[in-house]
């Protein structure tokens, strides 16, 4: 089955949506759904062009898809534990927060916190993603704790922060603090980053482009090929600042 | 006027030795009365088990350092949410709740009296702010001396009369209600990095011990009257091996006051650990307890933990730093000059954890081997153990066996090895539970002449009415329907009013707030005394005219004065 | 009339010790305080009446008037921002909640734009601090950093560090020892002991850098970080270890420099570190006089302490996204009610700029740059002035302010209650 969501004309097109009800699994009994305009509880009808194609016995055999303006829309895909999603344009904030399943397929750029708190599936950005991609919530001692997240473009500030498991790839660039925090999990950036993986406890980051401003903490080890990227990599120990014991490979 | 007439109560009044009868109550403006007109109100409590409102003696609700949980906590706050809902505001919080949260929730388990364990007396205006916005329960606050500068003086010279006048100085300005003592010592020698390890070692730079402390504030208590004991947090908490420490504090309590105790040890559990590692820490409940019988002078609460996320809260600064360093979590530490200190860590009670086992064990141990209840109250030192919400539990294990082994049975096997918990078949029965939740705190709090803790004609008409027919339910076998019966109460009543109704709250709130104006004689009040003045100028950051609480932060306040010691 | 022991609501040091001298209502004389609280006391603009623009400028109308169309205007809006609060006491912030959570507002407070990121690395690692008395009593090595005092916070080192006799310190000025880092040489560095130029941008590898220095990892540090060598980074940590107490006080240099909230949580696990040597406290110093009092009602309040966005019933808290500034700065707000604060200077342009494309209501004593955006001012008392109220020190030490005159202005929580009530259906909070 496939849903085809439209966005309609808003008059106050800066007011953001929070649609956490759209998820694969909630079209089963139907489109009856609801969200979030600003401070005002709307349908789903009352925000989108609904279109419903073919029909499902089961979730994971549902594709929904986003067409328009949706680029103030929060909370896609939050909680999705199966199906599909793609989002022709661009998204809001939050989108696959806490996600378990399946796959969301932006094909524009992602706003901050792509992939929060995820725990399984697939997201991929063809754009770039804002800051916190794949990280978690504050005060919150894990960030994505499973999954994937694979961005095509570059990404913010703090990508990653607090990564706990599953792995995080740009294909771009990383802004500032890319790993910060991080516990767990694997984070390659194949374009460059500034201070990668400060305060990093474990986990594992390669970084194929140039490291700006380097922090100090970190301790050379040695030199290592890494077959899957085809380059040798300096592989740093840290970091030292607290008992980090993460895995930095920086291009040599 | 306004009346209520309760009817077909299955009441359990313990202080008024009512045991089960069925009776009705008759309430106007807010107290008990013989009768009432026929225009009142009639709630038909249908046989259902109906106890004075409960009361918590021991709770951290309220001011600078359960904010500060708050303010550290985002990640708690996601955890609780409601929306606002007729008269009930937003509410966010698990285990460190908005005030609305602690508030409401305490109200749906027929909670109407609490006690805040900790109040800094620089920092009172923000507890007392908070009272405020608590709305649905009276308040009163602890007010702590341990590192107590002025009382630490007059306690080296072994003047009790100026002890006495310090104190009585100190709760007038903090609207405080009495004399909390948290690792006494120990919190002034935090101001340094260092602690305490015994009640009989020297606080650095003040020549005192904390059983020097811990002696002459109960004499200076018992000669100001206060309603209330002192109430000590024992040094060394959370140590293996620290029953010691509190046996030897237990020793040196005298029996000073024929109508309640004269020291009130805060949430022992904590405090009644065996051995010498965390490795091979045990119980020593029975050491503790056998202490506690013997000695009326004594009232102790469980101070239980249950398992899951929490955050432990406490003015003993360099226990919670030693948390931390087994922890790694987060750690805040507010140390209050001249006065006490604090410290805040999220913790995890887990199953898995043997030490985490032993602890849950040990709380419940307590109570089950306190031949009295009246010297045992059930609490968790809320948040420390768990938050309050799991009093209902707490309730339901201590009233079943059943419960208690098939809990045992999901924890880890070294419990039944180090703690004594699956050998003691006691089961508390209604009374004793009413007695651990109500009665025993109304007597230790000195409140049962407010009209707290008890029905008799004349009393505040809190009262709290829970769906639980005690005829039908066998809380051995169905622990279960006890533990629901007690997270909601069908109506709570506070002070005349019905406040809550199955779990929700129907009116704005309208509590109040007792505090303790004791007496000194003339010549002792330390509002004239140049000495203290001149330190407290020099030597606080704030002006000693800036420093006591204004009336208008206790718009309800009620002041019990003492009288007067010659 | 002289009136002792004034409490001066103008930073987060809110010093109590003032004298003022008043006449006919008005305030004629300060003592105690410093150049800011003389100010604070002595400049009053404030307009006589409320105002709302016209097409041809502005007009006076009336409180009740004022109050009603405000209510209006936050009745109608989708998203409505209620911003500011840090110059008033905490009665009237308590009253913003709740209009807040009656219709569904994000509220924030100026921590957003000051020590929102403190904030942010203490709800990361805690916040190991104390009240100022036990700097003042205790402290032998006190840490400015990011922060020039002289200039902000002017008397903070005459009564809480460097020159405070302390009861263990009686000879402050010989006994403490006074570090200083910054980007620039700033008035408070000439004071210093010891000096510590870090390049714009470098603090979070210093303080990383000195972490590992006081764990034992001084062979990992290259030779300099920043600019700082190792030697003074190896002085400056050995200083430290040695301390009896020691306190870092931190600014905005370091909130709102390149790393932000990262830059905090690397000072305060520093702290941390420290305490495994000896006894480490770490504070932000506080602008506004009652900005942490607007921080301590909304956290009991709502659980957060600032950008708390009620939007959906509940209360949601994610700085980046409730934050004023990021609201403003993606146009999503329809309407604002702005108190005791001043966005209009403050803020970025753009997020500024759109204050003056919405409906937006000024409640402040005084006119300011806001003033020139919003379409109704309504003028009020000012908290530790006209009014009495409670503000809370930077160190959390709660304190009533005084009503030193009366100036015959309405209290903003009077104002503020009027329109809950408006906005309730004529029923209070």
């Amino acid at each position: 089955m496939r849903v085809i969501l439209e966005s309609k004309v808003r008059a106050k097109p800066n007011l953001p949506i929070e649609a956490e009800a759209i998820i694969p699994r909630n079209f089963l009994k139907g489109t009856d759904l609801l969200v979030y305009e600003g401070n005002k509880e709307r349908t789903l009808s009352e925000l989108f062009w609904i279109f419903v194609e073919g029909t499902a016995v089961s979730p994971e055999n549902i594709e929904v898809i986003l067409k328009g303006d949706t680029s103030r829309i929060k909370r896609v895909g939050e909680y999705m534990d199966t199906g599909s999603i793609v989002i022709e344009g661009d998204i809001g904030m939050h989108c696959g927060n806490f996600m378990s399943g399946g796959t969301i397929e932006i094909r524009g750029n992602a706003d901050s916190w792509l992939g929060r708190e995820m725990r399984g599936g697939t997201i991929l950005c063809r754009g770039n993603a804002s800051h916190y991609c794949a990280t978690g919530y504050r005060g919150e001692k894990k960030g994505m704790q499973g999954g994937k997240v694979e961005v095509f473009g570059s990404t913010g500030d703090f990508c990653a922060e607090y990564l706990a498991g599953g792995t995080v790839h740009i294909h771009g660039s990383a802004g500032d603090f890319p790993g910060v925090e991080m516990r767990g999990g694997e984070l390659i950036i194949e374009g460059d980053a500034t201070r990668p993986c400060g305060n990093m406890k474990s986990g594992s980051c390669v970084i194929l482009g140039t490291v700006h401003d380097m922090l100090p903490t970190f301790e050379k080890t040695r030199q290592r090929v890494l077959p899957e990227w085809k380059i040798t990599a300096d592989v740093y120990k840290g970091d030292v600042a607290n008992r980090g014991k993460g895995t930095l490979c920086v291009r040599s | 006027m306004t009346e209520i007439w309760v009817k077909n109560a299955c009441v359990i009044d313990p202080l008024n030795h009512i045991n089960g009868e069925i009776m009705d109550i008759a309430i106007r403006d807010g107290r008990i009365v013989e009768s009432v007109s026929d225009r009142a109100d009639v709630i038909d409590a249908q046989r259902c088990l109906t106890l004075p409102g409960g009361i918590d003696s021991h709770t951290h609700v309220s001011g600078t350092k359960v904010n500060f949980g708050r303010y550290m906590s985002p990640e708690d706050m996601r955890a609780g949410r409601t929306k606002r809902k007729g008269k009930m505001h937003v509410t966010s919080g698990y285990y460190v709740p908005t005030t609305f949260g602690n508030s409401y929730r305490y109200s749906a388990m027929g909670y109407t009296t609490l006690l805040e364990g900790a109040m800094a007396p620089l920092e009172a205006r923000h507890t007392h702010e908070e009272f405020t916005a608590t709305p649905h329960q009276d308040m009163m606050a602890n007010t702590l001396f341990d590192g107590n500068w002025a009382v630490m003086d007059a306690v080296r010279e072994k003047d009790v009369r100026k002890t006495a006048a310090v104190v009585a100085w100190t709760l007038k300005a903090a609207r405080g209600y009495g004399i909390k003592l948290t690792n006494p010592g120990g919190t002034e020698a935090w101001g340094f990095g260092e602690d305490l390890t015994g009640i009989h070692e020297m606080v650095p730079h003040f020549a005192v011990t904390p059983a020097e402390i811990i002696t002459t504030m109960m004499r200076a208590n018992e000669l100001l009257k206060l309603p209330h004991s002192v109430h000590l947090h024992c040094n060394n908490l959370g140590k293996p091996g620290n029953y010691q420490t509190t046996l030897e504090t237990f020793d040196i309590v005298p029996d000073l006051n024929p109508d309640r105790q004269t020291l009130y040890a805060t949430h022992v559990q904590f405090h009644a650990y065996g051995g010498g590692t965390w490795k091979n820490i045990c119980s020593k409940a029975e050491e503790i307890t056998s202490s506690v019988n013997s000695r009326p002078q004594i009232v102790m609460d469980m101070g239980q933990i249950m398992f899951g996320r929490t955050m432990t809260m406490t003015a003993d600064g360099p226990m919670e730093f030693n948390l931390h360093c087994l922890h790694h979590n987060k750690w805040s530490n507010h140390d209050v000059e001249l006065e006490t200190g604090s410290g805040i860590i999220p913790v995890t009670y887990s199953k898995k954890s043997a030490v985490n086992c032993i602890m849950w064990a040990i709380g419940l141990e307590l109570a089950l081997l306190t031949k009295n209840p009246y010297q045992c109250l059930l609490e968790t030192d809320n948040p420390n153990g768990a938050p309050f919400v799991k009093y209902p539990e707490i309730i339901g294990l201590l009233m079943s066996k059943r419960y208690r082994d098939e809990e045992c049975a999901t924890l880890h096997p070294e419990t039944e090895k180090r703690t004594s918990l699956c050998a003691l078949e006691r089961e508390l029965n209604w009374h004793d539970i009413a007695v651990m939740t109500r009665a025993g705190q109304a007597k230790a709090l000195g409140i049962v002449n407010q009209g707290k803790g008890h029905l008799g004609i004349g009393a505040e008409a809190d009262i709290a009415i829970y769906p639980i027919r005690t005829d039908s339910v066998d809380p051995a076998r169905e622990y279960r329907k006890v533990v629901e019966g007690f997270q909601k109460t069908r109506y709570t009543i506070k002070r005349g009013r019905v406040v809550s109704r199955d779990g929700d709250i129907i009116v704005d709130g309208a509590n109040a707030t007792f505090w303790v104006d004791a007496m000194v004689p003339e010549d002792l009040k330390m509002e004239n005394d140049p000495e203290f003045i001149k330190r407290f100028e020099q030597f606080y950051t704030v002006r000693m005219s800036n420093y006591p609480v204004q009336d208008v932060y206790l718009p309800r306040g009620r002041r019990i004065e003492t009288e007067v010691f010659t | 009339m002289i009136i002792h022991d004034v409490i001066c609501p103008f930073c987060g040091c809110l010093c109590d010790d003032l004298e003022l001298e008043c006449e006919g209502g008005k305030i004629i004389k300060v003592q105690n305080g410093c150049a800011l609280a003389e100010s604070t006391f002595m400049t009053d603009t404030r307009l006589p009446a409320p105002i709302r623009r016209t097409e041809s400028g502005w007009e006076e109308i009336s409180y009740n008037e004022a109050i009603k169309e405000t209510a209006e205007i936050l009745q109608g809006a989708d998203r409505p921002l209620l911003y500011g609060w840090s110059s008033t006491h905490g009665e009237a912030q308590s009253v913003g909640v709740h209009i807040a959570e009656l219709i569904g507002a994000v509220i924030d407070n100026t921590s957003t734009v000051c020590h929102g990121p403190s904030i942010l690395a203490i709800q990361e690692v805690g916040h190991p601090g104390c009240t100022l008395g036990q700097v003042k009593n205790r402290a032998d090595v006190i840490i400015y950093w990011g922060c020039n005092p002289i200039e902000a916070h002017p008397r903070h080192m005459s009564r809480y560090t460097t020159y405070a006799t302390g009861f263990f310190v009686p000879d402050a000025q010989r006994e403490r020892t006074v570090i200083v880092v910054d980007t620039r040489r700033t008035d408070t560095a000439g004071i210093a002991d010891e000096f510590v130029q870090i390049e714009h941008g470098g603090d979070y590898a210093v303080l990383s850098a000195l972490r590992a220095i006081v764990r034992g990892k001084a062979s990992v540090i290259p030779a300099k970080v920043a600019g700082v060598s190792k030697e003074q980074l190896i002085r400056i940590a050995e200083i430290c270890k040695t301390a009896k107490f020691g306190a870092i006080f931190f600014g905005l240099g370091l909130t709102m420099s390149r790393g932000k909230y990262k830059n905090i949580r690397n000072a305060i696990e520093l702290t941390d570190e420290l305490n495994r040597h000896t006894k480490f406290v770490i504070s932000p110093l506080r602008g506004h006089g009652n900005v942490y009092g607007s921080n301590e009602v909304f956290t009991w309040m709502t659980g957060y302490p600032f950008a708390v966005d009620f939007a959906r019933g509940i209360a949601f808290y994610n700085p980046g996204e409730t934050t004023a500034v990021d609201i403003l700065r993606r146009g999503e707000c329809d309407a604002a009610l702005i108190v005791a604060s001043d966005p209009g200077a403050n803020f970025p342009r753009a997020a500024a700029a759109h204050l003056a494309k919405i409906p937006t209501v000024v409640i402040d004593p005084h006119v300011n740059a806001t003033t020139a955006l919003a379409r109704i001012h309504i003028p009020c008392t000012a908290a530790g002035i006209d009014a009495a109220g409670t503000a809370y020190r930077m160190d959390g030490v709660p304190i009533r302010l005084k009503k030193v005159i009366d100036r015959g202005y309405p209290d903003d929580a009077e104002i503020l209650k009027k329109i809950y009530d408006r906005l309730n259906g004529g029923k209070g909070p």
